[in-house]
Formats: structure tokens, C-alpha cells, sequence
């Protein structure tokens, strides 16, 4: 690959503008004023303006930043803007609406690793902050990535058979989006259902919404990791957590929905986004509605059985080739 | 601008801690009425938090006692600035009718500077919505004036 100033100047809009730090921050901030709108709405309330979260990252940028006395001060204030860069990487490599920034380089191993940086993120500065809270906090998270991350690798496992059929498996984003314009998306394939709702159970998960929000439960240990965060290291936290919203439904629509061409690339864009609003609204607010927060273990225990179950069924149909 | 964004973000996005000093519970009921779907004051962004560190509102209520005093005291002080400090009920303002007692060490001002108090035994819940939302214009005075 040659390297000129046009193709620089490309990559730079695609990290900055679209679908990099701007647009995702941007959708993502107004898919988590979605979601809180339609939670209120579903509990026969008015709901705040779909623009909350918008105001709340404003309001916290221009709050002051406490820093406790025991906390690692470098590792505190770092995390947050590590977990943000990781999360703006990873919208580059998932296709939205067939649309791939940094298409060929990289396939589904390097989102996985990917997702687990923010994460990962949020346990480091937990930790950092030298409070209980964040430590109770933090053994929890650990416990929720643990519960999330086989069934989403059996998902993508399963997927990847599918698209791959009786060749190597492809892991590749491109791969799985080419398959699904030839053949249909996977979503409509009947082995690949289970797959499909177990995706929808992980993605709550990871994101960190209810029921399964143990490491972040507001209500018994005050936001867990996050508890001594305060200003703009806090106002990028909220805005990880917005971008984690857009990226995990965009790898939704890509995985499952990939399969949507109409011949003009925008208009697909704009399907893909609708169609990430939409997995917002079903896996994330209904959910939050109808449902209490559940306990560390039952997290775990219903992660392991319920929903890696329901991949594996998938897995087993696709690989036995029915 | 950026700084006008800001400014109209701090009226529009505060959110509640909420410091009970020995409240005999009746305005802590009132409080959390206040965020149920009746009166919903999340619509004007209103958020409890758990943390004083997440606080823009700190909502105390009860007249101070000899035990929560300093614990009152610290906690608001954990609270990054810009903050508004607010009274919930008399007790804070007057030890209404625990005035006198050995164990009332109150009232609040004579710790920390009070910004807004809603009056009341306890405040009804459209009372405390009209606090709150002056409390919200303080903070962004307060922001201004920085």
C-alpha cells in the first residue's frame, strides 16, 4: 500500500468524522437518549429529552476534577481516554450498512479483543481510585465479562460456519457482509435464530444495562468502578458507554442484518442506523423496563447456561450442516 | 460557545445527592415521590446519584445531629464545584421541633453556606419540583460566575 497525502487525509476523516470519533459520539449519545426516553415511556412516564445525554457529557465537562488522595493518579486519569480510543477503533472495523473504513484488515478476532479494552478500561481506573465501592465494583465487572464473553465467541463461532460452509471458517467482517448480500441476511436463516437472541442477551451485557448492570448497580454500591470519578474523566466514561451502544448494535446489524442493499451506499447507512436504534429499543430499554437487576451469580449462571446454550444449538445446527 | 454550551448543559442536567441528617424520614419519602411516574422529575433531567463525586444538588434534610454533623460536613465538601447546596423541609433551616434538644447540633448554615430551602413539614412534592429547578438556575449562575 502506497502511502500519499490523499490517503492519510482519508484515513484521518474516516478516525475523526465518519464513522470515527464524531458520528459515533454523536449517535451514540442520541441512542442513549432513545433508550432513556422509551424506559420512561414504558414506565408511564414523560421521560427526559432524547437529548440528556447530550447535556449530562456537556455538564460534566465543565465540572471540576477531584482526584482522591489514594488513588494511581496516572492510571486514573488514562483510563477513561483508553477506553474511548479503543471503542472510536473498533467503529472503523465494523461495516454500518456494508460501509467498512478499515475493510480487509482486520475480521471478527480483532473485535473481540477490541471489546474487551473498554472494559477492561473501566476495571483499571476502578481500581486506580483506592475506593471499596470500586473494588466490589470491579470484581463484579470481571465476573460480567467472564459471563459475556463465551457466548458471544460461540455466536460469532457459529456465523462464521454459516458464512464459511464446509471451507475454512472466514473471519472476516468483509466476509460475512459479502456472504449475506449474495445469500440473504443470516438473521432470516432458522439455525442461526438461538444465535441471533442470544446476541441480543449479550449485548445488554456488555454494554452494562439493565437487568445485568451488577458491576455498575447505581442503587446498592453507587456506580461501582466509576464511584470516584467526577468531571471530564467521568463525562468520557458516559460517552465510552454511549459509543459501546452504537458499536455493539452496529455489530448486530452486521452480523445478523448484514444483508440490506439497495444500491446506494447512504441509503443503506441509514438502514443499518434504524436498524441499530430499533436492537437499542428491543434488547436494551425493553429490557430495562420489565426487569430488576439480577445477582452476580445468577448473572453468570444464566450467561453460561441460558444463553450459551441457545449458541451452542445454533453452532451444532450450522456445523452438522442442516 | 463552547462555553454557553455548557452553561445551558449545567440548568438542564443536575443531578440530586441527597444527605439525610437525622430526618425523621418524611421529606426523604417526599424526595423519591417527587421521581416517580406522577410528578417524574427526570423529564427535567433530574438523577439521583449514589456518589457525591457525580453531584451537582446536594438535597439535605433533617435538623443536624451531633452524630451526622461532620459526616454532613465532609461530604459536601466531596462535592466538585460548581455546586448548590439545598435544605429539604424546616429541620435544616430551624431544627423545627427538635430545637433544643442534647443531641441537635444544627441548624445547617451555621456549617455550610445554604444556596436554596424549600419550606415545609415535609414540602409537597410540587413544592420541591419549584426548589429544585431554582437550585438548577443557581448552579448555572454559579458556572457563570466562574
Amino acid at each position: 500500500m502506497s502511502i500519499d497525502i490523499n490517503t492519510i487525509l482519508m484515513y484521518l476523516l474516516y478516525a475523526l468524522v465518519f464513522p470515527g470519533l464524531l458520528f459515533s459520539s454523536v449517535f451514540g449519545l442520541w441512542l442513549a437518549g432513545v433508550d432513556r426516553k422509551v424506559v420512561a415511556r414504558m414506565q408511564k412516564r414523560i421521560g427526559p429529552p432524547i437529548m440528556q445525554p447530550t447535556y449530562d457529557f456537556f455538564k460534566l465537562l465543565g465540572k471540576e476534577t477531584i482526584i482522591p488522595a489514594n488513588a494511581a493518579t496516572t492510571t486514573f486519569m488514562l483510563a477513561p481516554y483508553v477506553g474511548l480510543v479503543s471503542l472510536v477503533v473498533l467503529a472503523l472495523f465494523i461495516p454500518v450498512g456494508g460501509f467498512q473504513a478499515f475493510g480487509g484488515m482486520a475480521d471478527i478476532v480483532v473485535v473481540l479483543y477490541l471489546l474487551t479494552i473498554p472494559s477492561l478500561s473501566i476495571i483499571f481506573g476502578g481500581s486506580a481510585s483506592g475506593n471499596p465501592f470500586a473494588g466490589v465494583g470491579v470484581s463484579r465487572s470481571m465476573v460480567a465479562i467472564m459471563a459475556y464473553e463465551l457466548p458471544l465467541i460461540l455466536v460469532l463461532l457459529a456465523v462464521s460456519k454459516a458464512v464459511s460452509g464446509n471451507g475454512m471458517l472466514t473471519f472476516s467482517l468483509e466476509g460475512i457482509t459479502t456472504y449475506q448480500k449474495l445469500n440473504g441476511s443470516l438473521l432470516f436463516d432458522w439455525r442461526l435464530l438461538p444465535a441471533a437472541v442470544a446476541m441480543l442477551l449479550v449485548i445488554p451485557c456488555e454494554v452494562g444495562s439493565h437487568p445485568f448492570d451488577v458491576g455498575e448497580a447505581e442503587t446498592e454500591i453507587c456506580e461501582g468502578p466509576l464511584v470516584e470519578y467526577s468531571g471530564a474523566p467521568l463525562a468520557v466514561f458516559k460517552l465510552s458507554h454511549a459509543i459501546k451502544m452504537f458499536v455493539m448494535t452496529a455489530l448486530f446489524a452486521a452480523l445478523f442484518l448484514g444483508g440490506i442493499a439497495t444500491g446506494m451506499l447512504w441509503l443503506d447507512i441509514v438502514i443499518a442506523l434504524l436498524i441499530c436504534t430499533v436492537v437499542t429499543i428491543i434488547c436494551m430499554s425493553f429490557l430495562h423496563a420489565i426487569t430488576a437487576r439480577l445477582k452476580v451469580e445468577q448473572v453468570f449462571k444464566f450467561f453460561w447456561t441460558v444463553v450459551s446454550g441457545l449458541a451452542l444449538v445454533s453452532l451444532i445446527l450450522v456445523w452438522i450442516g442442516i | 460557545m463552547f462555553k454557553k454550551i455548557i452553561e445551558n448543559s449545567m440548568a438542564k442536567s443536575p443531578w440530586l445527592f441527597h444527605i439525610n441528617a437525622g430526618s425523621c424520614n418524611g421529606c426523604d419519602i417526599e424526595l423519591v415521590a417527587v421521581l416517580t411516574p406522577k410528578y417524574d422529575a427526570e423529564r427535567l433531567g433530574f438523577k439521583l446519584t449514589g456518589s457525591p463525586r457525580h453531584a451537582d444538588i446536594v438535597v439535605v434534610t433533617g435538623p443536624v445531629t451531633a452524630q451526622s454533623k461532620e459526616r454532613v460536613i465532609r461530604t459536601i465538601a466531596q462535592v466538585p464545584d460548581p455546586k448548590v447546596i439545598v435544605t429539604l423541609g424546616s429541620c435544616p433551616r430551624s431544627c423545627n421541633v427538635f430545637k433544643g434538644s442534647y443531641s441537635v447540633v444544627g441548624p445547617l448554615d451555621n456549617y455550610v453556606d445554604i444556596d436554596v430551602s424549600i419550606a415545609g413539614c415535609a414540602p409537597k412534592p410540587e413544592a420541591i419540583i419549584d426548589g429544585l429547578a431554582l437550585a438548577a438556575a443557581v448552579l448555572k449562575e454559579k458556572r457563570r460566575a466562574k
